[in-house]
């Protein structure tokens, strides 16, 4: 366990969020999949965005890293708005976006993933040196293709995007999916690990009991709108209510 | 709870993506006269499995019998056919038409393949006023709110006389005034003895629909039963929210 | 031994020309999804445009490959992407289809421009055809050299790009995943921009290479149908893998020269046979391809069409023929026949309506079904000889059917696959039927029978007489190729609003959902196919008859592309639409090019003028259908838009048809031309919604756009604004002020409204903007 219980649990008064959401609304043609929501990242910490499927996790995280244009609201970027930017602008301005499933080239190799990561500006060297000191199995296995990898090694493969580029704000979608418990755990503790390093990190997850012990807020998300801000373990108790229904 | 006849049953279903096991070993039935569920978390092998019970997928191994016949190598459209109708997470309605031409041109397709003198006419009609969409019947069906096209797409699903409904997601994008007409119309027809088989995340909806649940979980069947059984077991609860992680 | 060596390394040199122009085209197909058609139009630009520096302006061999290569040929892949290809995203893979072809159009008509067809040019290999190096009997001259040495450096300078350099490796990335790579930071739009400036070169440097192999002379309809021997290749690596493209284009290059070394002299069609491979081996390919999976449309894209009534269908109908006869009494009798070919067109792009407007398929070479047709009814529907020789129903009948079985046969092996695969496939019969069909110009036996399937290369085709009916008379001809169209048109809405038509709309809008409800989807396609090709039978044959005597110049490739074009351009799922195209691509054409060549003959001193007037007149449309990118539903949609708001002030419409038939009496009367009076009748229809909405605002005007031209003092506007909080936090932040998250006091509103009504709400603040 992070010290999590000595950091302050609410949104920071004083300071400006690194990330912001303002009453967001967005919608894959007529479906209307975020209506308004209300998010900040404080900087320096870990918010875990939580909540069912469908309730609109992952589209938040496509409207930050700019994937996903909003209909209407407003983003925020340490200071700057910067709503409706492209992917492009975002990942040069900091936000690293892990993105849900897949966040690999399956036919690029391991190393050419790694350079296609230097988009952002860093050296491949750098990259490479960082990922195979965390991660030793990708150094074996840099010449061979992502998509032959097992789930673990890709999401590793992944994750070391975050670890070489230095990002300002981390963005990571359903870390846990399709992974074994113990490598999901594995792979928060290179989260936390991260936000040790002061990189502000927003994480959607399921699995709201891997993250909430390095998240610092936790934010539950239903039906398109964040319900609730507030400590992990407030928003904890909500949890088995809100998604198996009582 | 009736034990009314299994309509669709899969056995040992076995499904791949390059190194990843999607759906693995997965043997689930599906009644008539009931609506069964089956959810799980995000990545659990849901859709995969939908996709190998509606053809779009074939698996690497396993068996799916459809009323007592071996359906694993049919192609959709044949499944289809036999009595097999679904509706999409994505909403695939056919843009270009009215909501009743929407409707209407799934029973075309039923009279072009049986050449039976269906009168199409009076079907939509029917299944219009069943479904409760005969007021925006004449819109433009790109026109109207996500919640009626999801009805849109069950009225169309209807139109060709299943036996079995699979439906994908149908709750979301629907207010909560549309789920509860949307859960009566479900009720309904499970009633007059049509299968149903629901993949959806509001939970509360399935448990109180369904009859029988089944929970996938990294594509592995972790519960099947009644809701009272699934909800009070501790894998479900575990693959939902995440074992308590030992520091 | 030597015959053998000799043919292999013909072979080999062929198939290297091949891979270069085929990897130009695997390349931006998979970096942007567009598949380019006008690939062979840009090699043969290139071949066109290095002759002009070379042997024209005797620029030094070396220099102008430099040129060519380092400047021409990425220069126009970067503009093609820049102002073209980048505007397709969220189109209809058919639109997608026509841009790339109205560009191959351009190409061709830019080359006829400026270097007269008429002329002939040989192109000469590097070094002349003498020097050459023998090697154990085998003659290699040092071009061929220079050809395998291209491919093999292209193929191991292209392994190297996609291995060991970042862009290279960008490029693979862009095919796995452009989301992926924007969160990388990179733009895939510019990653595809680089492709497209490679693809072009190697498309240029493939045009250099090809010509003196292929004979030295330049072609341009020759060159520009490269892009079907490219894609013939592709195929071997199903559109994806490059070192099997290569694969595919050696085996190819092989083929063909053993097919003329080896086969008996007997087979005097074995020529023919050759430059037919391509299309040949492509059908081969196609049928063995696996099926593509079922996929859902998911993507919503920006075609619009509205289906009429037939009712309203038959209104028009019946207007259409008046306007006919009517429009028949302004022209003079040597206008008919190019007012009947143009009708023979509408009715060829009718077929297009059906297939692509309502089924979303693609045939890109309808006016080769027409040929067939044609034939088949020349050999089995003309009676009597000489003037008196008249084609019978039997033969009419028995061509459209010839055409629709034809259709089932081309089609059947692409419609298990995507969109594009068909319009491939039929690219591919055109050229088939070019080079094979119509070349059959002599007596050979056929299976006991002798006869030639296209005799002298020449068929008279005699007009068609139905009991009282006798097209021999130009102005029955005329209006019943009015009626006739009429009458399919009326069907063609008629189809649409049946089951059927809802099933094939279906089809087009979701596969998969059309699927799911149980249609079989192979057999639908069939039989819709099938239609189209029999209306464009028909229509082929009464292009025949209106031209009394044909060619194989009168069936090229060339032809369909366009008809293809304007039609889209009109609105491929409307009957306008077809006419429009039709009467354009059949007519305009003939009406335009030769008013202007008559012009600059009448005025000599304004010869050239009226050239470039002419020329630019086929650039210009080019450019028009290169703008379906922007308005892809077509431009009778925005006009039947407009039209249609006019319903509300039927005076309008009541004026502008009197004022027609005043000006059709002006006209009847000699005291305006003819030219006049279709321009004038054309500008006052396309004016109309706009002169209704200056006219009648009250009725034309909705509520909103009455308010809104409701007269408001300037000086009121924008006085009252509401300020919220979120204003003022922005404003604090980029002034630096610390006042972000404090209570915020309500500051007294500042309100300074001429509008009484308007209350400041509570937590709003109003300022004077």
């Amino acid at each position: 366990m992070t010290s999590t219980e000595l950091t302050a649990p609410v949104p920071a008064i004083d300071e400006d969020p690194v990330l912001e959401l303002v009453g967001v609304r967005a919608a894959y043609g007529a479906i209307e999949v975020l209506k308004g929501v209300d998010l900040q990242v404080p900087a320096g910490s870990v918010v875990a965005l939580l909540g069912p499927n469908g309730g609109g996790k992952t589209t938040t995280m496509k409207v930050v890293s700019g994937l996903m244009p909003t209909t209407a609201g407003e983003v925020w970027f340490a200071g700057r708005n910067v709503t409706g930017i492209t992917a492009t602008e975002a990942s040069r301005l900091g936000v690293c976006s892990i993105p849900e499933g897949r966040g690999v080239f399956a036919n690029l190799t391991v190393r050419e993933n790694l350079w296609v990561a230097t988009g952002t500006g860093a050296r491949l060297a750098d990259l490479e040196e960082a990922a195979y000191a965390r991660f030793p199995r990708l150094a074996d296995r840099r010449g061979q293709l992502a998509g032959s990898m097992s789930g673990g090694e890709q999401q590793m493969l992944a994750l070391s995007r975050a670890l070489g580029t230095d990002p300002a704000v981390l963005l990571l979608d359903e870390l846990s999916m399709g992974l074994a418990p113990m490598i999901v755990s594995e792979m928060y503790d290179i989260v936390g690990g991260l936000a040790a390093e002061g990189i502000s990190i927003l994480v959607a997850e399921q699995f709201a009991r891997v993250v909430l012990p390095i998240a610092d807020t936790a934010a539950l998300m239903l039906g398109g709108r964040v319900v609730k801000v507030g400590r992990p373990a407030d928003v904890e108790d909500e949890l088995s209510t809100t998604y198996l229904g009582g | 709870m009736s034990l009314s006849e299994v309509l669709l049953e899969t056995s040992g279903v076995v499904v791949r993506f390059g190194g990843n096991t999607a759906v693995s070993d997965v043997g689930i039935d599906v009644r008539a006269g009931a609506v069964t569920g089956l959810i799980g978390p995000n990545g659990a092998g849901k859709t995969t499995l939908y996709n190998c019970i509606t053809g779009m997928q074939r698996p690497n191994a396993g068996r799916i019998v459809f009323d007592g016949r071996d359906i694993t190598r049919l192609s959709p459209g044949a499944r289809a056919r036999m009595g097999m109708a679904r509706t999409f997470q994505r909403l695939e309605l056919f843009l270009s038409l009215s909501v009743r031409d929407n409707v209407r041109v799934a029973g075309d397709i039923v009279r072009a393949n049986t050449r039976r003198r269906v009168d199409v006419e009076a079907e939509t009609d029917r299944v219009l006023e069943l479904t409760g969409l005969t007021d925006i019947a004449h819109l433009d069906v790109s026109d109207i709110p996500t919640g009626r096209a999801r009805v849109v797409e069950v009225a169309r699903a209807l139109m060709t006389q299943p036996r079995l409904l699979l439906l994908d997601e149908p709750a979301s994008g629907q207010t909560e005034q549309e789920t509860e007409l949307f859960a009566q119309l479900l009720q309904g027809l499970a009633d007059d003895g049509l299968a149903v088989c629901l993949v959806e995340h509001d939970l509360p909806l399935v448990m109180r629909l369904c009859s029988r649940i089944h929970v996938l979980d990294h594509g592995v069947l972790i519960a099947s039963g009644t809701p009272a059984e699934v909800q009070a077991s501790p894998a479900v609860v575990e693959a939902y929210i995440g074992a308590e992680v030992v520091a | 031994m030597t015959l053998f060596m000799t043919f292999t390394v013909l072979g080999l040199v062929l198939g290297a020309v091949y891979a270069i122009a085929a990897s130009g085209l695997v390349l931006t197909y998979n970096t942007s999804g567009i598949f380019n058609f006008a690939h062979g139009a840009q090699a043969m630009i290139g071949a066109f445009l290095y002759y002009q520096l070379q042997a024209v302006w005797g620029v030094p061999t070396i220099v102008s490959v430099a040129l060519m290569l380092l400047v021409v040929g990425p220069l126009m892949g970067f503009l093609l992407h820049r102002f073209v290809m980048g505007g397709l995203r969220d189109t209809a893979e058919v639109t997608k289809i026509v841009v790339t072809v109205a560009i191959l159009l351009g190409f061709v008509a830019l080359s006829q421009w400026a270097w007269d067809p008429q002329e002939a040019r040989m192109s000469k290999m590097f070094f002349g055809a003498d020097s050459y190096v023998t090697v154990r009997g085998v003659t290699i001259r040092y071009h061929e050299i220079i050809c395998l040495l291209a491919a093999a450096g292209i193929a191991v300078g292209l392994r190297l790009l996609f291995t060991r350099s970042r862009m290279g490796v960008l490029m693979r990335a862009t095919v796995d995943d452009p989301d992926l790579l924007r969160l990388n930071g990179h733009d895939p739009e510019r990653v595809a921009g680089l492709a497209w400036a490679l693809g072009s070169t190697l498309a240029v440097l493939a045009g250099i290479l090809i010509t003196p192999v292929a004979g030295g002379a330049l072609e341009a309809n020759a060159l520009t149908l490269l892009v079907i021997d490219a894609f013939a290749a592709a195929l071997f690596g199903r559109l994806r893998s490059i070192p099997r493209t290569f694969v595919g284009a050696m085996v190819l290059g092989l083929t063909s020269t053993y097919l003329v070394a080896y086969a008996p002299s007997e087979w005097t069609w074995v020529t023919n046979l050759r430059d037919a491979l391509p299309m040949i081996v492509l059908f081969v390919v196609l049928l063995v391809l696996p099926q593509d999976r079922l996929r859902g449309a998911a993507v919503r894209t920006r075609e619009r069409y509205e289906v009429p009534t037939v009712r309203r269908a038959a209104v028009w109908a019946v207007v259409m023929v008046v306007a006919t006869v009517a429009f028949r009494q302004l022209i003079d009798d040597s206008s008919v026949g190019t007012l009947i070919l143009g009708l023979s067109f509408a009715i060829i792009a009718l077929s297009l309506t059906v297939l692509t407007g309502y089924a979303g398929e693609l045939n890109l070479a309808p006016v080769s079904f027409g040929a067939i047709a044609t034939i088949v009814a020349f050999h089995s529907g003309i009676s009597g000889t000489g003037l008196a020789a008249r084609m019978n129903l039997v033969g009419l009948v028995a061509g459209v059917l010839a055409a629709a079985v034809t259709g089932a046969l081309v089609a059947l092996p692409a419609l298990r696959l995507r969109g594009l695969y068909l319009a491939l496939a039929t690219l591919a019969f055109g050229g088939f039927v070019s080079s094979m069909v119509l070349r059959e110009t002599q007596t050979r036996s056929w299976f006991g029978h002798d006869f030639a399937i296209f005799p002298n290369g020449n068929l008279i085709v005699s007009p068609l007489a139905v009991g009282p009916l006798d097209f021999a008379d130009q102005n029955t001809f005329l209006y019943s190729a009015a009626a006739v169209f009429a009458v399919l048109g009326v069907g063609v809405v008629a189809l649409r609003n049946s089951g059927y038509g809802r099933r094939l709309a279906a089809m087009k809008d979701s596969p998969a959902a059309a699927a799911m409800l149980g249609q079989r989807l192979v057999r639908l396609k069939l039989s819709v196919f099938m239609v189209s090709t029999a209306i464009a039978g028909l229509g082929g044959i009464f292009m025949s008859m209106a031209l009394t005597s044909v060619t194989s110049e009168h069936f090229v490739y060339v032809l369909s592309l366009s008809l293809v074009m304007l039609t889209v351009v009109g609105g491929i799922g409307y009957v306008s639409g077809a006419l429009f195209g039709g009467l354009l691509a059949g007519g305009g054409f003939t009406l335009v090019v030769g008013t202007f060549n008559e012009l600059s003959i009448e005025h000599p001193v304004h010869a050239e003028t009226f050239g470039i007037l002419s020329h630019s007149f086929l650039v210009m449309t080019a450019l028009v259908g290169i703008g379906v990118a922007q308005n892809p539903s077509g431009n009778f949609f925005e006009i039947f838009h407009g039209q249609r708001t006019l319903a509300r002030a039927p005076e309008v419409r009541y004026t502008a048809l009197a004022v027609t038939v005043l000006l059709y009496l002006l006209a009847y009367a000699e005291v305006i031309g003819t030219w006049t009076f279709g321009i004038l009748v054309v500008v006052l229809w396309q004016a109309l919604p706009a002169l209704g909405r200056a006219l009648r605002p009250d009725r034309l005007l909705s509520q909103d756009e009455l308010a809104a031209r409701a007269a408001t003092p300037l000086e009121l506007l924008g006085v009252d604004t509401p300020y919220p909080d979120r204003l003022g936090e922005r404003l604090d932040r980029e002034l630096g002020l610390p006042a972000r998250h404090r209570q915020v006091t309500p500051v007294q509103s500042v309100v300074i409204a001429a509008d009484h009504s308007s209350r400041p709400e509570e937590g709003v603040r109003h300022v004077t903007v």
